[in-house]
């Protein structure tokens, strides 16, 4: 979940300032518009360069521009730890148009799939509370891996495998979406991802039912 | 410098890139990114050695213009042949047939200048 | 000021004669003017197309598990409408607009390079009937997105002409594209007439230099990712490659970002002059604004790879670092604008208020875009509906508007003759209303979960309310073109009966030198006997008449 919370603590504090500043900009607009109504145009007497004020702003500008790429590059660092001791591999395929999760470290190679046709969606189940390594790749072209409960997503390429570190920290059923448009029937490839407690996944990976 | 500003304009353009160029090699990228930025801050180099070269040739700002509108009736029959070439990559390449012969036209009309009489 | 001699029929070599006015006029001409014309009307009509599009899309996405288009048609239409609006409309009308103000407002009698210009709307033209031909094919138009990522564009995955025709029609369009690119460029550097030094070229013109030089600078990587996948589409063992999959991505976003300001620039320069010339003041900052719009384009090369953030190749430290860099000029051009604006008595004329309401709408899309430049935010909204939500606001809200200021602002001088104001109030507000409901709900799909490109989603994503909205703002999107149509095919009737209201040279007491010769302008711009006034900033006209005013 690091990388929901993350993102909620960047995107408000973002958008808290990107709607101060559209305010700003719409109240001075406002205010220039109204104030002036219905009287005379003014005389031609203003100026057109102000080089100490536009250098204030511009030094202003440049100050929050060094703020935002330091601390917005700081938190994309904190989400892409290194990876912690021993995370749960699962090998994810995406192909078209659904996707196939292996287990290659579980004692009878688990793997699901599916069709993503009606009600036939694949469940990617994972043990909560443990780091997740998925290693992404696709069979044929290119597909992106999307969970937007947890605010994330990483493409799958053919050819080639990207890594998604993901740690679910409670029980918990999220929808999964493919985001790259893959073909016709983009818009069907969705997928459950599932977190179950430690004993429940242990039971499941040894070939029993993921009901929990 | 300052007797060339617009060439000026053009080299500082090339090499803003070039700035920005240098810093993504310390992040470090592909080396066909490599190839292909640069490719790009030579061509822009190049643009502004030509503007160097027309701006020491002539004035700055211009006083004498000729309208140079000889041969313009070459242009349509041009852009059609290179319309068929192109698509003679995907329908097959007879259609140079068409094609080489239209671009003649356009190669004599231009010789010739023929064009659209202004007044 | 000289003009050139003028074309006295020289019997050697000037060729067959055809009168000026007819057709074989027109398709030949190397008037900058007529070229510029072309090129602009071609593009308002493939507008026109392009939003009917849109509007199919709407009808498919107004309701869940809608079965009015299907996936496939859905697909190309989302295909062709995206790549219409980027490579036929956005692009080719800055350029026309280029080609057509260049020459007036630098005081050149034509354009540099008028044939090379000529070439280049005429790439352009049969690139878009070439792309548009791909509805023809029987597999029908290509259906892999405005980027069309390989392998999904190769001929395993996108078997079929019509992506075929895709690739020649958008390759023949950009050529073209970069052809008026050079000329434009070198007409502002090479053509200005005497007293136009660089620093008091208007903020158009500066804005065209910026535009230009990315064009000639970023679109080749264009052409070079399309002959890669024509190349890939030929021997499909090349996208067997990943090297070959991620380049393609880097050489497509390296022509797809820098593309994004130049469908930026020009109209952002437009509402600077709109903005000028209805305060009765010159544009605030000018100095400020010239050097920002150079910084802002160098910056733009360099921003590409925040369109790969999700691909896990690429260095996303930096393009982060230069996406959110461009804060800095995008600022000094907003505050030139409210400098411009702040403590003036405006006139609200139709040009006046999309320039207005270009200042807050498009604000919302650069915001938005520091947030999709903002890595851990991308992650999430990359691919969704909020990021069409942002690119409407940049390239609708935005541009668009800029492009109807540009419109409404240039008309009478083009045509002699003024549009409706009515009309054009209505178009306004219809616009204004329309693109709001249409593009804000976008965010909120987005930031839920809607992928984009989705021909259709299910009930229970509970996405219908929001996608409902969106549909009738495109509703009302085009009661509001309908009506532009309308004003514009009127006055232009009228104007043949010669019934309509004339302009004047100067309807809106403008700054720059094209509003010093007659409407619509002469063969070679400024007639002889009325010579043009002298160059004493970047609005020569101003200065002139605040002298005037002081004589009187």
């Amino acid at each position: 979940m690091r990388q929901r919370h993350i993102f909620g603590t960047v995107f408000t504090v973002e958008a808290a300032i990107a709607g101060a500043v559209f305010l700003a900009v719409l109240g001075l607009l406002a205010w220039t518009l109204l104030r002036h109504r219905g009287t005379r145009p003014p005389a031609a007497a203003e100026r057109s360069e102000r080089p100490r004020l536009e250098a204030y702003y511009v030094g202003a500008l440049a100050a929050f521009a060094v703020f935002l790429v330091a601390w917005t590059a700081w938190q994309n660092h904190r989400e892409h730890p290194a990876a912690g001791p021993r995370p749960l591999r699962v090998d994810v395929t995406g192909f078209q148009w659904c996707w196939t999760f292996r287990y290659p470290g579980s004692p009878a190679h688990r793997s699901v799939t599916g069709t993503c046709e009606g009600r036939d969606m694949p469940t990617l189940v994972v043990p909560a509370g443990r780091t997740v390594q998925l290693r992404l790749t696709s069979r044929d072209v290119v597909h992106s891996l999307w969970v937007p409960g947890l605010r994330y997503k990483t493409d799958a390429f053919p050819h080639h495998v990207n890594t998604l570190t993901l740690t679910l920290d409670r029980a918990g059923r999220w929808r999964g979406r493919c985001a790259e448009f893959c073909g016709q029937r983009h818009h069907t490839m969705d997928f459950w991802i599932k977190a179950v407690p430690p004993r429940a996944y242990d039971r499941w990976v040894h070939g029993g039912t993921a009901t929990v | 410098m300052r007797r060339h500003p617009s060439a000026v304009v053009v080299a500082g353009w090339a090499l803003l890139n070039g700035v920005l160029l240098a810093v993504l090699a310390v992040y470090g990228e592909s080396p066909l990114v490599y190839w292909l930025w640069g490719g790009v801050v030579l061509v822009l180099a190049l643009a502004a050695a030509a503007v160097l070269v027309s701006s020491r040739s002539a004035p700055d700002q211009h006083v004498r213009y000729r309208v140079p509108d000889r041969g313009a009736g070459a242009v349509p029959p041009a852009a059609a042949g290179l319309l068929l070439v192109a698509l003679g990559f995907v329908y097959g390449h007879w259609l140079l047939c068409v094609a080489v012969p239209l671009l003649g036209v356009s190669a004599a009309l231009a010789v010739r200048g023929t064009t659209a009489r202004e007044r | 000021m000289t003009l050139a001699p003028s074309t006295r029929a020289r019997p050697d070599d000037s060729g067959r004669p055809v009168p000026p006015g007819g057709w074989l006029g027109w398709i030949s001409t190397t008037d900058h003017k007529r070229v510029g014309l072309l090129t602009a009307a071609t593009s308002l009509v493939l507008l026109l197309l392009m939003g009917v599009l849109a509007l199919l899309m709407r009808g498919q996405l107004a309701r869940p598990e809608e079965t009015f288009l299907g996936p496939h048609l859905y697909d190309q239409v989302f295909t062709v409408h995206g790549s219409g609006m980027i490579y036929l409309v956005m692009t080719p009308f800055a350029l026309g607009l280029g080609v057509y103000l260049v020459p007036l407002q630098t005081g050149a009698p034509g354009i540099a390079l008028p044939r090379l210009t000529l070439l280049g709307y005429w790439l352009y033209a049969f690139g878009a009937l070439t792309l548009l031909a791909g509805f023809a094919t029987p597999t029908g138009a290509h259906a892999a997105g405005w980027f069309s990522y390989p392998p999904l564009a190769d001929a395993e995955y996108s078997p079929g002409t019509g992506s075929d025709l895709w690739i020649v029609g958008v390759f023949l369009a950009v050529t073209g594209a970069i052809l008026q690119g050079w000329a434009v460029l070198w007409t502002i550097l090479r053509r200005r007439t005497r007293g136009m030094t660089m620093l008091r070229l208007p903020v158009f013109c500066w804005a065209m230099i910026a535009t230009c030089l990315m064009v000639i600078g970023a679109f080749p990587a264009l052409l070079a990712a399309l002959t890669l996948l024509a190349a890939g589409r030929a021997d499909a063992s090349l996208f067997a490659s990943n090297a070959w999959n991620i380049g393609y991505q880097h050489l497509f976003w390296f022509y797809g970002h820098p593309v994004v300001y130049v469908m930026f620039f020009p109209y952002l320069a437009a509402v600077a002059e709109v903005l000028a010339v209805f305060c009765g003041r010159r544009f605030f900052g000018y100095r400020g604004t010239v050097l920002s719009l150079l910084v802002f384009a160098a910056l733009s090369m360099s921003v590409w790879g925040h369109h790969m953030f999700a691909t896990g190749q690429a260095a996303n430290d930096y393009y982060s670092l230069t996406s959110i860099a461009l804060l800095v000029p995008a600022g000094v051009e907003y505050f030139g604008m409210l400098g411009t604006v702040l403590g003036a008595r405006p006139r609200l004329r139709t040009p006046m208020l999309f320039a207005l309401a270009f200042i807050p709408q498009f604000l919302i899309g650069g915001l938005t875009g520091i947030m999709v430049g903002t890595p851990v935010i991308d992650y999430h909204v990359t691919d969704s509906y909020f990021v069409v939500a942002h690119l409407h606001y940049v390239l609708f809200a935005g541009s668009a508007f800029g492009l109807f200021a540009a419109v409404y602002f240039w008309f009478p001088k083009v045509t002699g003759v003024l549009l409706d104001e009515g009309m054009g109030r209505l178009h306004f507000w219809l616009l204004v209303a329309g693109t709001n409901l249409t593009f804000l709900p976008m965010f909120a799909l987005g930031y839920l979960g809607m992928p984009r490109r989705v021909s259709t989603y299910a009930a229970f994503d509970g996405f219908g309310t929001l996608n409902l909205l969106a549909g009738i703002g495109a509703a009302l999107l085009a009661a509001g073109m309908a009506v532009f149509v309308v004003n514009v095919l009127r006055t232009l009737h009228a104007r043949r009966l010669g019934r309509a209201r004339p302009a004047g040279d100067d309807p809106w007491d403008g700054h720059t030198l094209e509003w010093a010769t007659p409407s619509p302008p002469p063969r070679l711009n400024f007639p002889a006997d009325r010579p043009l006034p002298p160059v004493t900033s970047f609005a020569p006209l101003l200065d002139l008449k605040r002298r005037e005013g002081s004589r009187a």
